[in-house]
């Protein structure tokens, strides 16, 4: 425990709240390309004919494929002198977490966006605003998947843990940090959780309202 | 009586002729005996050089004209050895301008003067030197080159070998890594390609790829690896410096691999047999040892071999052709599998039928194949354990929390928060770290720690949509048979959440888990065909978790019409 504190003492705070910046910085971008490409799949989904059963298939797959295995593919799959328009496309350890994500953040849009779209439709605007406390929830998944970006060396919050557990002989020692880890991760999740809950029961409440006078 | 006499004075002189006869002949096969057991009075290495040379030289300028003729004789009618080297690999061969330093350098320079011929050095690197060499395009190679089986079919290595490297493991100063044995459930960073890959899998150690060795260090310093596996030759340049040497040490070697000179293997028989004779009188008279610590590598090897060539039995003009003084090369074959024709021929039908250079290293060994099925065969295995634990979890946990009970309740509900706000990463970690401190690390611990920690994650997510459905059916009053119809209002957040532990499977690889991810990773990392490896683990994981969406979807139906039942 004294080794343990000693740790602490020294810089691995502040690397481990870097280490979440990280984190919180993967989920950001994931989540920027998911909105662009959810929201046309949900536009897609809506279109009929064709365009909705490719769009369809296409959200099944993006929602089977596994982020781990998508970010393995992404990081072997890429030729590191591959280019872009000309330019070079070498993926960084923090894009290539993020674009893994991608999958999951755009299926989990497109759901969400078509229930928005629907709602909008039906002149339930409060019912269509239950858009964002979903994208919120999505969000805060994917900082906590974000922490698979330790098993290709992007220094996020997990990697600091681990990295500082190594150095720990005793095995009580790595528990507690483990479970300080769980705290750290914890505040800004529960957080995050229970402004979502607040602002969900409150536009569940007007939307039942609102669906009960249209 | 006298005829009598005389009758055996005959006899008796036949008798002496007969046995004198016989004492020749064996006097004679006697003699061809001992000089064909006897040894020979072997001619030394200096003097095999000195007359291999005399006789090229006697052909110039004659022979020089003549296509046809072998590389030494074109080296001395040019006057000069073009040197094929490379151009940044510290300590061995370096450039800065014009000026080329490294003990590899003063090696070759060292040859030009035996030859009585100039230097030019060409750059080479590690795909090209071989390539040079059948193109006429360089006489020598002398380039870091490691001598195996795979490369004694193309090209002709000159032995004594000049040099032996061996796989590194550095780490920290103050990891406890003594050996093999300490490395099961490590990730150790490696590049693609390196042929001591295999048995790093083979010891239970976690890889992970680098494309260029050059990051390895770097990668060390900002601690995303803990240790590094690389030849112990890249990684001498860096013990020189102060900094790393105090932070890092050589945890252990394996994998030893003679580095060799390398010539053509057509029109070189006497170039090959002059550098052979060469190279051995460098080691005997320690010029290697010389040159080697004028560019401060390590001696070791250098020592060991001048001690072998100085041996009477060595230090002949026969001794590069003597087993006992020669090294074999490093054995890397790998033994195919009894369909990898087959597989080959497929491989080559696809790229004339499609254009697409389809490659599936993972059927064409047999060491892959192995792990390639043991990968699908534990990938099975984890999913089917994880949608058990995730089930069990969501029952138990659900159960508890939908309890009257406070002491069921709080417990229930205190671990689901815990479970919610730790990563899955840090969850599995968390396991396997447990696990390990229970039982003797094994490939069923890593399973189970994997299996409960998806299970646990997933199982309370769900349990806790079951403990919420309970609630609300008694606040909607409901009687009886509360838990079966709380399962029927969530099992649609029970079959998400056993979608999402089949999907969270293939990060049980974290924690060594052997399972698909794995396998091909370790495939990977020994043999080509990277794109097509994780394009196929792609697919046989989408393909899974679809199924396993489809199999959930059943599932919610049959709740859903127990539900309309009730």
């Amino acid at each position: 425990m004294n080794e343990l504190m000693e740790l602490l003492s020294n810089d691995f705070l502040p690397k481990l709240l870097a280490g979440m910046v990280v984190n919180f910085e993967i989920a950001a971008i994931a989540l920027v390309i998911g909105l662009a490409l959810g929201l046309l799949l949900a536009a897609g989904r809506l279109s009929g004919g064709v365009a909705t059963a490719v769009t369809v298939s296409i959200i099944s797959l993006m929602r089977a494929a596994p982020t781990f295995v998508v970010m393995f593919f992404l990081l072997n799959a890429i030729p590191r002198d591959a280019t872009l328009f000309g330019s070079p496309f070498a993926l960084s350890g923090v894009m290539t977490v993020a674009l893994s994500l991608v999958p999951y953040s755009a299926a989990y849009v497109a759901d969400a966006g078509v229930d928005g779209i629907r709602h909008l439709r039906a002149g339930t605007t409060h019912g269509a605003f239950l858009f964002f406390p979903n994208v919120t929830r999505a969000f805060f998944v994917m900082v906590m998947s974000s922490s698979a970006g330790a098993a290709i060396g992007v220094t996020e919050g997990i990697t600091v843990i681990l990295r500082q557990a190594e150095q720990l002989p005793s095995f009580d020692d790595r528990l507690v940090l483990f479970a300080l880890g769980i705290v750290l991760f914890g505040i800004p999740l529960q957080a995050g959780f229970m402004l979502m809950s607040l602002f969900q029961r409150r536009f569940g409440r007007s939307t039942v309202e609102e669906e009960a006078s249209a | 009586m006298l005829s009598v006499i005389l009758s055996a004075a005959k006899d008796l002189m036949a008798a002496a002729m007969r046995s004198f006869a016989a004492l020749r002949t064996t006097g004679v096969v006697l003699c061809v005996l001992i000089a064909a057991v006897a040894p020979a009075r072997a001619e030394t290495p200096d003097a095999a050089l000195a007359e291999l040379l005399k006789q090229a030289r006697a052909k110039v300028p004659a022979a020089c004209t003549q296509p046809t003729v072998d590389r030494l004789i074109k080296i001395l009618c040019a006057k000069k050895i073009r040197v094929g080297i490379r151009d940044y690999y510290p300590l061995f061969a370096t450039r800065a301008g014009d000026k080329r330093e490294g003990y590899e350098v003063d090696v070759a320079l060292a040859i030009g003067r035996m030859l009585g011929v100039d230097v030019d050095f060409v750059r080479v690197n590690a795909a090209t030197r071989i390539p040079l060499l059948a193109e006429d395009r360089i006489d020598l190679a002398i380039a870091t080159m490691g001598h195996n089986t795979q490369r004694d079919g193309q090209a002709r290595f000159i032995r004594p070998h000049y040099y032996r490297s061996e796989t590194t493991v550095v780490g920290p100063r103050e990891l406890p890594v003594a050996s093999m044995l300490d490395l099961p459930g490590r990730t150790v960073c490696v590049t693609v390609g390196n042929g001591s890959n295999a048995e790093l899998v083979s010891q239970g150690a976690r890889l992970m790829l680098f494309d260029e060795a050059g990051v390895l260090p770097d990668r060390l310093k900002d601690q995303t690896c803990t240790l590094a596996a690389q030849d112990d030759s890249f990684f001498a340049k860096y013990f020189t410096d102060e900094d790393f040497n105090a932070r890092y040490f050589q945890k252990f070697g394996f994998a030893q691999v003679p580095w060799g000179m390398a010539v053509a293997r057509q029109g070189s028989a006497e170039l090959a047999r002059a550098l052979d004779l060469i190279s051995q009188v460098f080691h005997r008279d320690g010029l290697f040892i010389d040159i080697g610590r004028l560019h401060s590598i390590r001696l070791g090897f250098l020592r060991q071999q001048q001690e072998v060539w100085r041996t009477p039995e060595c230090n002949t003009d026969a001794g590069t052709a003597n087993p006992r003084c020669v090294l074999p090369p490093l054995n890397t074959a790998l033994p195919p599998t009894s369909f990898a024709p087959d597989v080959t021929s497929f491989e080559q039908w696809v790229e004339d039928t499609t254009g697409v250079d389809l490659t599936l290293p993972m059927l064409k060994t047999a060491p892959a194949w192995s792990l390639f099925k043991d990968g699908v065969f534990y990938s099975l295995v984890l999913i089917a354990g994880a949608l058990a634990a995730t089930l069990a979890f969501a029952l138990v946990l659900g159960w508890a929390m939908g309890s009257r009970t406070f002491l069921l309740r709080w417990p229930a509900r205190l671990l689901t928060m815990a479970l919610q706000s730790s990563p899955i990463v840090l969850t599995l970690v968390i396991a396997a770290t447990i696990a390990n401190g229970l039982f003797a690390l094994s490939t069923e611990t890593v399973l189970g720690a994997a299996i409960a920690a998806l299970g646990l994650t997933n199982g309370a997510n769900a349990g806790q949509a079951v403990g919420e459905a309970m609630w609300s059916l008694r606040a909607e009053g409901t009687q009886g048979g509360l838990f079966g119809r709380a399962l029927s209002r969530a099992s649609t957040q029970i079959v998400a959440f056993l979608v999402n532990a089949a999907k969270g499977t293939p990060i049980a690889s974290f924690i060594g888990a052997p399972e698909l991810l794995s396998s091909l990773t370790d495939i990977t990392s020994f043999s080509s065909g990277r794109i097509t490896t994780y394009s196929m683990l792609l697919i046989f994981y989408t393909a899974v978790v679809m199924v396993v969406v489809w199999l959930c979807g059943r599932l919610r139906l049959v709740l859903e019409q127990r539900q309309a039942a009730a």
